[in-house]
């Protein structure tokens, strides 16, 4: 495929879709103040900003918060604007609008070297790519908190909505108070003037509503007061004392609970089950089959008076499950079909520059390894679970989901009822990682809700069923060679990886009408690999695409997860074999890049590469760039038993402009946790098409004591803002593995680690 | 059967076997308390039975009759909080905040039977588990607080 046809298919769909769409631009996403519902005593300036009586602020949250702070981020940047104080701002969750769609997140599914695609003299190709996705994903306003794309996507538009509304208060008051416009003041959450008048925004939010302001700026960033300084979150009181309302803690009159047990045998099928026994236990009220939708599996459900007599009853229905047509589901065979698929198949090119096989037939010498990453589950403390209510032919959820606009239309298919019939509710995330993505246990609760007519019906899976059932990180099998000249220098870099790509199954599953019956090369299985940013004068990246039938999913870093691991435990290799600091390795790759140079050198300092540490302890490197920023890691490690024990990772972090410094070393320590989680146990196995791990007893977590010492150091930047949540995953593993090299003088070129 | 909970007393008609946690999250509408795993693994559904951290996801209801039940909604007062909450908001400590009550708990229990835990008591103590890895900002409210206490 070319290259060309690739960008047309960047979001799954045919160019012939594209042809002929309106132009919707960009300032546009500020919206309409009808965009909002109407509600007493409040004024809605725009799509984004209403006005209270009291002249409290509300602001349309559309984004989904799992933890990462987005939405104290994103009042952040309206406060700003506003200038009013943080506490000012009133959160209401946005409805259903094409200016909450996530534009780019969309865009940041091109796959685009990020050195090619970078700054104002970027390639037309690059240029227009992202023009075209970007009017298609405005169009298609797909309302989604992933990518870690949030603040990105509303850096501009949410800012010049609060920019606009604030001078459409200071036209009113000029005009009732009879005074200048420049003599205007806004401040400490007011508006004033130097006569002595001063008045809240609600007294002038009628009249600003039917203002046009002409020539609205932005702030210079010199003038912010709340950008870029740490703030608390105004989450985080209610936190600490249990009134956070979380998916599961959602409680309505007359509500039932609900267990649900799916096929155990992945792909399977219900056969027939008896539910007679279950249906006899005191307060089970009604046993409901589950049929497969929005990627669900096929089972039953048990509705009861509490979650647990309708677990006891779930217990004890007799089902009869088959395997799937095509055979069991065995992740041993499916390593070994990508071993072979890895050496048998082409693949698709993501990234060629040079001549990489000329510089390997004249290498003096080559260097190759193969690297593997297993399944991964998303296992979020707040297991999988949804409320639903279905009344009078209106659908009502209650979800804590990434997705709001996906779960609606998967609810309203499953229900048969139009979009405009469904109201979804968003709740806190009790984690994400991707995983709430899904819109399966929309579904499903939707299935029970019918068969409830009338009564709110809260459903909850068990750790087993979360565990079992997931959308997997799927795995992955690459090849790495290096040709080396006399000189011993490294002349080219080839990259090949296979593996299932998650992209247009997630499509299916989601956003079924726009899933083509052929899969497009999806980024997210070459992330990572195709787009390093090391100088190497020859390259090839290609990678293989599978369909293994397991189902996989986003999970948070998505390819860069495995993809960090191969390239910079190899990067790693590179630097021991020809005999360099693997620091000083890197930094000579990075001549062209002094962006990423700048990084890599901060957490070598931070760190004190290179000093003396307790005996037995080694400092392992890594770098990797994510979501548009730049991360470095320096571990520190010993190794207990044949364990690695990481006791301190230094982060350096160049994610552009930062709004919350507080927030960005949260995710850091966050993102280091969850790799670490993940590079020291995580591992699923399936067997005869049943998944091996069941629960946090056989699927790890780090704990208090196996947590390292974090420090996040940031890069200053007056770039715009990039990612926050995912790009500290990456480095993780390979920083901990090069350690570990260093340590036992083994190379680990397998995931989980192991010494 | 008579609970005693958050300094309440509470005649319940339940199953004696039904765990404290769905008592407390289904039949009382006490959402504060946790799941997350059903087999006291994960610590999110951790609860004080007389000044003790229990796992109420395997606590039979039945086997607490008679004892003082203790959940994270009456830690504190929005008047008077719990010094480790204070430090817990000082030190930014939650992120999706869904493990946190758990968290909270059973570092109560710890404050109370040991106002200055060192590092190894924490590590020790703290067996909870957090998927958004707010360790290090835990233990560094834990000893905030028992600061404070002081």
């Amino acid at each position: 495929m070319k290259r060309r046809n690739l960008i047309l298919s960047g979001l799954g769909i045919t160019g012939a879709l594209i042809v002929g769409w309106g132009v919707l631009p960009a300032r546009s996403r500020m919206g309409k103040p009808d965009n909002k519902l109407p509600t007493e005593g409040e004024v809605a300036l725009n799509g984004w900003i209403k006005i209270a009586k009291d002249g409290g602020v509300v602001l349309a949250m559309h984004r989904s918060d799992m933890g990462q702070g987005i939405h104290n981020a994103l009042s952040m940047l309206v406060a700003e604007e506003l200038n009013v104080p943080l506490k000012q701002i009133r959160l209401e969750q946005a409805g259903h609008d094409s200016i909450y769609g996530n534009v780019a997140m969309f865009v940041g599914t091109l796959p685009f070297h990020p050195l090619q695609s970078e700054g104002v003299d970027k390639p037309f190709l690059v240029h227009s790519g992202e023009w075209i996705v970007g009017k298609v994903a405005r169009e298609l306003g797909v309302n989604a908190t992933g990518g870690s794309s949030s603040v990105k996507d509303a850096w501009e538009h949410l800012r010049l909505a609060a920019a606009t509304a604030k001078a459409s208060l200071c036209l009113a008051a000029a005009d009732q108070w009879k005074v200048p416009l420049q003599e205007i003041k806004v401040k400490d959450g007011g508006i004033s003037h130097a006569s002595g008048k001063s008045a809240h925004f609600g007294e002038f939010a009628q009249a600003a509503a039917a203002q046009t302001p002409q020539n609205v700026s932005l702030k210079d960033r010199k003038d912010w007061t709340l950008i870029g300084k740490p703030s608390a979150r105004a989450d985080v009181p209610a936190k600490t004392d249990g009134t956070a309302v979380f998916g599961m803690d959602v409680r309505l009159p007359n509500m039932l609970f609900a267990s649900v047990v799916q096929v155990p045998q992945m792909g399977g099928t219900l056969s027939s089950f008896d539910a007679k026994e279950a249906l006899a236990m005191p307060g089970v009220v009604k046993c409901v089959q589950l049929t497969s939708a929005a990627g669900s599996a096929p089972g039953f459900a048990v509705v009861a008076k509490s979650t647990w007599h309708a677990k006891q009853a779930a217990d004890k229905v007799k089902a009869q499950w088959a395997q799937r047509m095509e055979g069991a589901i065995d992740t041993k065979r499916i390593e070994s079909e990508l071993k072979e698929k890895l050496k048998s198949e082409k693949g698709f090119t993501f990234h060629e520059q040079g001549d990489a096989a000329k510089a390997e037939s004249s290498a003096a010498r080559m260097i190759e390894a193969q690297y593997k990453a297993p399944y991964l589950a998303h296992a979020t403390m707040e297991p999988m679970n949804c409320t639903a209510q279905f009344k009078s032919g209106s659908l009502e959820i209650w979800a804590p989901t990434q997705v709001p606009g996906l779960a609606r239309a998967a609810a309203a298919k499953v229900a048969n009822v139009s979009a405009d019939k469904v109201k979804v509710n968003v709740t806190l995330l009790g984690g994400g990682f991707g995983r709430r993505l899904e819109a399966d246990v929309v579904a499903q609760a939707t299935q029970i809700a019918m068969a409830l007519d009338g009564v709110p019906v809260q459903m909850v899976w068990s750790r087993e069923q979360d565990m079992s059932h997931d959308f997997y990180r799927p795995m992955h099998v690459a090849q790495l060679s290096a040709a080396l000249n006399a000189k011993g220098e490294v002349e080219s870099l080839r990259i090949k990886s296979a593996g299932d790509a998650i992209s247009p199954r997630w499509m299916s599953r989601v956003l079924p009408a726009l899933s083509g019956p052929f899969d497009a090369p999806d980024k997210t299985t070459a992330e990572g690999l195709f787009d390093l940013p090391y100088g190497f004068a020859n390259q090839h990246m290609s990678h293989v695409s599978t369909r293994m039938g397991v189902p996989v999913g986003f999970w948070r870093s998505v390819g860069h997860s495995h993809n960090a691991f191969f390239s910079e435990s190899f990067i790693d290799e590179l630097a021991f074999e020809t005999k360099q600091d693997p620091l000083a390795f890197r930094l000579s790759l990075l001549k062209q890049a002094p962006r990423y140079a700048a990084v890599l050198k901060l957490a070598a300092e931070k760190a004190n590469w290179g000093s003396a540490l307790p005996a037995g302890h080694a400092h392992g490197l890594a770098f990797h760039e994510s979501f548009g920023s730049i991360v470095a890691q320096v571990a520190e490690v010993s190794i207990q038993g044949s364990m690695p024990r990481v006791h301190r990772v230094v982060c350096a972090i160049d994610c552009g402009t930062v709004v919350n410094p507080g927030t960005v070393a949260q995710q850091v320590e966050s993102s280091v946790n969850f790799a670490l989680s993940a590079a020291m146990f995580g591992k699923i196995d399936i067997q005869e098409g049943v998944v091996q791990q069941t629960n946090f007893t056989n699927y790890t977590l780090v704990h208090m004591a196996q947590s390292p010492v974090v420090e996040t150091w940031i890069v200053p930047s007056m770039q715009p803002p990039e990612g926050v949540g995912e790009p500290a995953v990456p480095p993780l593993a390979p920083a901990v593995a090069n350690a570990m090299f260093k340590l036992t003088g083994q190379r680990i070129r397998s995931l989980p680690l192991k010494a | 059967m008579n609970l005693n909970i958050n300094g309440s007393n509470l005649a319940i008609d339940v199953d004696p076997q039904m765990p404290l946690l769905w008592v407390l999250r289904d039949s009382l509408n006490l959402t504060g308390t946790k799941f997350g795993c059903g087999i006291a693994v994960c610590g999110a559904c951790t609860v004080h039975q007389d000044g003790q951290a229990v796992r109420s996801c395997v606590t039979p209801v039945a086997s607490v009759a008679g004892a003082k039940i203790q959940t994270i909604e009456s830690l504190g007062t929005p008047e008077k909080p719990h010094p480790l909450q204070l430090a817990w908001i000082a030190e930014q400590v939650p992120q999706c905040g869904y493990c946190q009550s758990g968290m909270l708990m059973a570092a109560a229990a710890l404050l109370k039977r040991k106002p200055k835990p060192n590092d190894a008591d924490i590590d020790e103590a703290m067996t909870n588990l957090c998927r958004c890895g707010t360790y290090q900002r835990v233990r560094a409210a834990i000893h905030r607080a028992a600061g404070a206490q002081a």
